[in-house]
């Protein structure tokens, strides 16, 4: 060695004037991966995706010509005004509705106390939860003839439908909850004195409430997708029953246009339980 | 602020509440408060057969005493501490506190993990009086109880803050707050200051010190920081591993006339360098086994 080189040299004098900018070292992502979009360009950006998707199916729609087959969305829209200013269609929207939130109120009332206690005890859990598993892959569908014998073509055989669709995943999705309570927080309470059921209800059921409503969300959104197979039996009111009847005078525009009704109203309920999680449980939500 | 000064008195309306806060105090000196007496844990491994963690553990910890236990990582400190907190029980032998076999948890017993244990969904106040109202039918709330320990701590002015609002520091006293508002007659910590950065780490064994030594706590702690267990121990367990023994107890004689209140008070007291090099001699030695 008969020189030494500095480990870090100095940039040579004169540097940053050659180029006329100071120079950069490292290589910038134009996109990160982990980037946190503001409030405004997340909407923006959805809107540019929503706008290109309906002017892709506009013109789609009109190159290819039959507009009775493929209507464009402009004629959804129409289809939309018509269905609720003459055709009484907010009727169907609300016995829909009704449909699902009853169902899925009797699922959930079933569900939230069983995901709680056996979550919370092993000895429960083990005697229900091989059962709740194989349920979980009964198609709610092949109980159709089963509740139409049952119950008859009425108003119980749609809501059992929807609420065998959604319980048995709900359960399942509500035990897991309230196995991931911290073992910590447990023994902690153990170690202030608190006996079984005060566990339960002052440490366990809080801490998974925050869960339990977002899986309730969550799952909500997969009773809808039971909702057009409940209504299209012996049904005269009801989003499904209306798409039913449009596909029998081959009316596309109203069958899309209670598609899009679905969306909206799914759109709308999983925004009330959202902001349900941000009112109940503000200590997630804060900025720190 | 109208807390400082004077705890709060604690009113038991039936006799299923634990004894006075100074029922340790009534105990004749030199007679052991905790006893852990010939404490082994086996744990059962998977292809059969069994792991002892510990082995023929025995010590005491003496009334309104700090006991430190200082070891190897894996030697069963956290182990032993949780069968003293009666969330584990032990192999063989027993553990006992004022002469009762521990079986199970209590509030007797209050306990500090490593970990954060919070509950998120309380502010800070209501995790400090969480033990107390748990006992509301058995203990009149103490009045200002909360207030007074919140106050001890420092976190008077975050009383209404949720727990993910604060620092880890700040989280830990509010765990330490927490434990000592049901006045157990022992507190029992597991590297509460594990987590800490240096500085608050201090601060935090500052406190500790003097809320400890103000409320006349028996305290048993794990933890694996020599200046730790120098500066908080009247007593030092050191534990062995594979398995886990007692392998010397050592009293600082430094303390003979009291607990020195700040670290630097510590560094300057005669004999204070020596045990210290005598700690890192053994710690040296469970490194050379392992
Ligand atoms: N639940 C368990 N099942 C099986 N083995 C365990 C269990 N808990 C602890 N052990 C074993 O017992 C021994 C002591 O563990 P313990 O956690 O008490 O050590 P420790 O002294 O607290 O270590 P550290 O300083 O790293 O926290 C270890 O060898 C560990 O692997
Ligand atoms: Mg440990």
């Amino acid at each position: 060695m008969t020189h030494a080189t500095p480990h870090i040299a100095a940039p040579p004098a004169g540097a940053a004037l050659e180029g006329g900018a100071a120079p950069t070292v490292g290589r910038q992502l134009s996109v990160d991966f982990k980037q946190v979009l503001g409030g405004t360009a997340r909407a923006t950006l959805g809107a540019v995706g929503a706008l290109l998707f309906l002017l892709t199916w506009e013109v789609g729609s009109h190159l290819y010509g039959q507009l009775q087959l493929f209507p464009p969305p402009s004629g959804v829209v129409v289809a939309l005004w018509r269905l609720f200013g003459e055709q009484g269609f907010a009727w169907d929207v609300w016995a829909s509705l009704r449909r699902i939130l009853v169902s899925f109120g009797i699922a959930a009332v079933v569900a939230l106390p069983l995901g709680l206690l056996m979550g919370a005890f092993p000895p429960l859990r083990a005697v229900g939860g091989p059962l709740v598993s194989a349920c979980r892959y009964l198609p709610a569908t092949a109980f159709v003839p089963l509740f139409l014998m049952w119950l008859g073509a009425g108003e119980e055989q749609k809501l059992a439908l929807l609420t065998v669709g959604v319980v048995f995943f709900l359960l399942t999705l509500l035990i897991d909850n309230t196995l991931a309570v911290r073992t910590e927080l447990i023994d902690t309470a153990r170690t202030l004195g608190a006996g079984r059921r005060q566990i339960l209800r002052t440490v366990v059921l809080p801490a998974c409430m925050p869960a339990y409503v977002d899986t309730l969300r969550q799952m909500l959104a997969v009773g809808w997708t039971y909702l057009v197979v409940a209504e299209i039996v012996a049904t005269t009111d009801g989003i499904g029953a209306m798409m039913m009847r449009a596909k029998r005078f081959v009316h596309v525009d109203e069958i899309l246009a209670g598609i899009v009704t679905i969306g909206v109203m799914g759109l709308l309920l999983d925004g009330v339980f959202r902001l349900l999680h941000y009112r109940a449980f503000p200590w997630l939500h804060h900025a720190r | 602020m109208s807390a400082t000064g004077v705890r709060p008195e604690l009113r038991v309306v039936t006799d299923s509440a634990p004894p006075s806060p100074d029922a340790a105090a009534e105990a004749p000196p030199g007679v052991p408060f905790l006893a852990v007496d010939g404490v082994g844990k086996d744990y059962p491994l998977r292809g059969g057969g069994s792991l002892r963690a510990l082995d023929g553990v025995s010590f005491a910890v003496r009334p309104h005493e700090i006991c430190v236990m200082l070891g190897p990582s894996g030697c069963g400190k956290s182990t032993l501490l949780r069968m003293v907190a009666g969330l584990d029980a032990p192999s063989q032998g027993s553990c006992s506190i004022g002469g009762a076999r521990i079986v199970g948890p209590g509030r007797d017993r209050g306990m500090v993990f490593q970990s954060y244990t919070s509950f998120p969904w309380l502010t800070v106040r209501e995790n400090v009086e969480y033990g107390l109202r748990l006992h509301g039918e058995t203990i009149a709330l103490a009045e200002g109880a909360g207030e007074y320990f919140l106050d001890r701590v420092g976190l008077t002015k975050f009383a209404n803050h949720h727990p993910d609002q604060l620092s880890g520091g700040m989280r830990q006293r509010v765990a330490l707050a927490r434990a000592l508002a049901t006045y157990p007659r022992m507190l029992l910590m597991d590297e509460p200051f594990g987590a800490l950065d240096a500085e608050t780490r201090w601060q935090m064994q500052e406190l500790l010190l003097e809320v400890v030594t103000r409320e006349r706590m028996t305290v048993l702690m794990v933890t694996h920081d020599i200046d730790e267990a120098l500066f908080l121990g009247d007593g030092i367990v050191f534990l062995s591993r594979n398995p886990g023994r007692v392998r010397e107890i050592l009293r600082p004689d430094f303390k003979r006339n009291g607990r020195p209140a700040t670290k630097e008070a510590m560094y300057d007291a005669p004999g204070h360098r020596e045990l210290e090099r005598h700690v890192m001699q053994l710690m040296r030695d469970e490194g050379k086994r392992a």
